[in-house]
């Protein structure tokens, strides 16, 4: 269990490949902000990220913070490790959370007891510093 | 001239005339290469055609698992005029048999064959984790990975998928056990499949969760095998050694922002908007284009590789509305002499995963009338329907 012992080892998990798409995305998170691209002409934000508006076609795009607040859309229960790295999380959740403003990001949970997932359950983001480089964005329950 | 008369030219113009499998097995020391010689010859065999009556080469196999079509064509000795290639997924069978089917109608080629060959044992490593390439994309891969949270292997989608289905509509695991156990009921009568053992409900509810909400069987098997699949006209299907199979109907794959490989429209995963979703005469060409109606589907096939699937493609095709077919597979009936019998082989599930042309082949041996035991009586039309939604409909 080497990512328990006292002198962490290095984060041995899969870490996102940055794109010229996605690049905003874990600057933001790395500030511990949440920024989704946002189409100006139609005033939504949308996922995954890309060149041009999936709605209206324009480009007229920006990168802007949410709320960090959505709901779980959907969850699941890892019992395999097929990543090592994974193999002392077993089971882990992942998670689906539909945001306020729409977009539906899959992701992680932070403190969030099994027992207490659910389709509907209120969460809000949290932010987990794996490396000096990367946050990852998670979710935790939210206190209404 | 219309799409829908263009549609009706192409009506039954082609047929399949042969068909051929290698053992099914796990754990087979053969390489892909070896398996698909066997389905291929074993297919030529069954039609009454030689090699060199193979222009068109139509093949569901390549990188990262699989040879190419150039490679298939240089080792066979073939002379090929025509070839399409979709990797090994199973969401391409569909577009190999549509492709095989156009070429033939359109003169790019006489005889296409259709093949593909597994050997997922030896390959594991490739279906989740850290050497499955392609679920390791940027945003992730093409069934909802997200390796950095550890969304991976396929089946992670159609449990994402399962787990909303079961809070929308009240599903139950309990209900979903009925898919894995009619098709091993199928499997049961047919001596080519791996799993024939029956399974219980109680055996069912003690096994072990993979990704919960999924058990071990709702997993199809990894497994090793190869099937071929050989298209040709109409007119020279005539002349050949068995009753030809008529595609009459076909509709291709759907795709865009309501679309999620492995769950239904309108259920509300990645970004799909949230609507019940009964299907439209839009979404239901291939009834309209074979001139048959969905109530004289006498047995449907799907790719199960997660017993969810079967579930959503039978509400994609109207067989029940939307959030009802956890309730409507129950009581027998998609499993043998049911009202609907789906993957009369075993399926992914039990027979063996030649990601969905093992049931292709099966379709047309139940069209000629040769499943022995699990013949389906009085079979004159069966439907390929998948969970994204294309189609081919066939008649004898």
């Amino acid at each position: 269990m080497a990512e328990h012992n006292a002198a962490p080892a290095a984060y041995a998990k899969p870490l996102p490949r940055i794109t010229p798409d996605n690049r905003p995305f874990w600057e933001a998170a790395r500030r511990h902000e949440l920024h989704l691209p946002h189409c100006a002409d139609c005033a939504r934000a949308f996922w995954p990220p890309g060149p041009v508006c999936p709605w209206c076609f324009e480009e007229n795009l920006s990168w802007r913070a949410l709320s960090g607040r959505g709901v779980i859309s959907s969850w699941v229960l890892f019992h395999r490790a097929w990543f090592p790295s994974f193999a002392g999380d077993i089971p882990y959740a992942v998670v689906q959370v539909e945001l306020e403003e729409g977009p539906r990001l899959t992701s992680g949970t932070l403190n969030l007891p099994h027992d207490r997932l659910a389709v509907g359950l209120p969460v809000e983001v949290a932010f987990d510093d794996v490396t000096p480089a990367i946050t990852l964005p998670k979710f935790r329950a939210r206190r209404n | 001239m219309p799409a829908r008369e263009r549609r009706a030219a192409l009506r039954d113009r082609t047929a399949i005339v042969g068909v051929g499998a290698s053992v099914f097995g796990r754990g087979l020391p053969q390489s892909q290469l070896q398996l698909g010689l066997r389905a291929f010859k074993a297919a030529l065999d069954d039609a009454g055609l030689r090699r060199e009556d193979v222009d068109g080469l139509a093949i569901n196999l390549g990188w990262p698992l699989g040879t190419d079509y150039d490679r298939v064509a240089e080792t066979f000795g073939l002379d090929i005029r025509y070839a399409n290639q979709t990797w090994t997924h199973g969401r391409f069978v569909t577009l190999a048999l549509q492709h095989a089917a156009l070429a033939v109608h359109a003169g790019l080629a006489e005889c296409v064959a259709c093949l593909t060959a597994c050997s997922f044992t030896q390959e594991k490593d490739l279906l989740g984790g850290p050497h499955d390439i392609e679920g390791m994309r940027e945003e992730g891969g093409t069934h909802g990975e997200n390796p950095v949270y550890g969304q991976t292997s396929p089946s992670g989608g159609a449990a994402l998928a399962f787990s909303r289905y079961m809070a929308r509509y009240g599903a139950t695991g309990d209900q979903l056990a009925a898919v894995p156990m009619a098709l091993r009921r199928h499997a049961a009568l047919n001596p080519a499949a791996i799993m024939r053992e029956p399974l219980t409900l109680e055996a069912y509810r003690a096994s072990r969760w993979v990704i919960q909400p999924l058990r071990i069987y709702d997993y199809c098997l990894v497994s090793d095998g190869a099937c071929c699949v050989l298209v040709t006209s109409v007119e020279r299907a005539r002349d050949l050694a068995q009753r030809p199979v008529l595609l009459s109907g076909m509709q291709g794959i759907r795709s865009g922002r309501g679309e999620f490989i492995f769950g239904p429209p309108g259920l509300g995963i990645n970004q799909q908007p949230e609507s019940a979703r009964t299907p439209l005469a839009a979404d239901l060409g291939v009834y309209e284009m074979a001139g048959i109606d969905r109530a004289a589907v006498d047995a449907f096939y799907t790719y199960d590789a997660f017993s969810p699937l079967v579930l959503f493609a039978l509400e994609r095709f109207g067989f029940c509305g939307p959030g009802e077919a956890a309730a409507w597979v129950q009581g027998g009936r998609i499993g043998p002499g049911g009202e609907l019998p789906v993957n009369t082989s075993g399926g992914l599930l039990s027979e063996a995963h030649v990601s969905g042309w093992n049931s292709i082949v099966e379709l047309v041996r139940q069209l000629r009338g040769a499943c022995g035991p699990r013949q389906v009586s009085d079979a004159h039309v069966m439907q390929w329907g998948t969970p994204w939604g294309d189609s081919v409909l066939f008649h004898n």
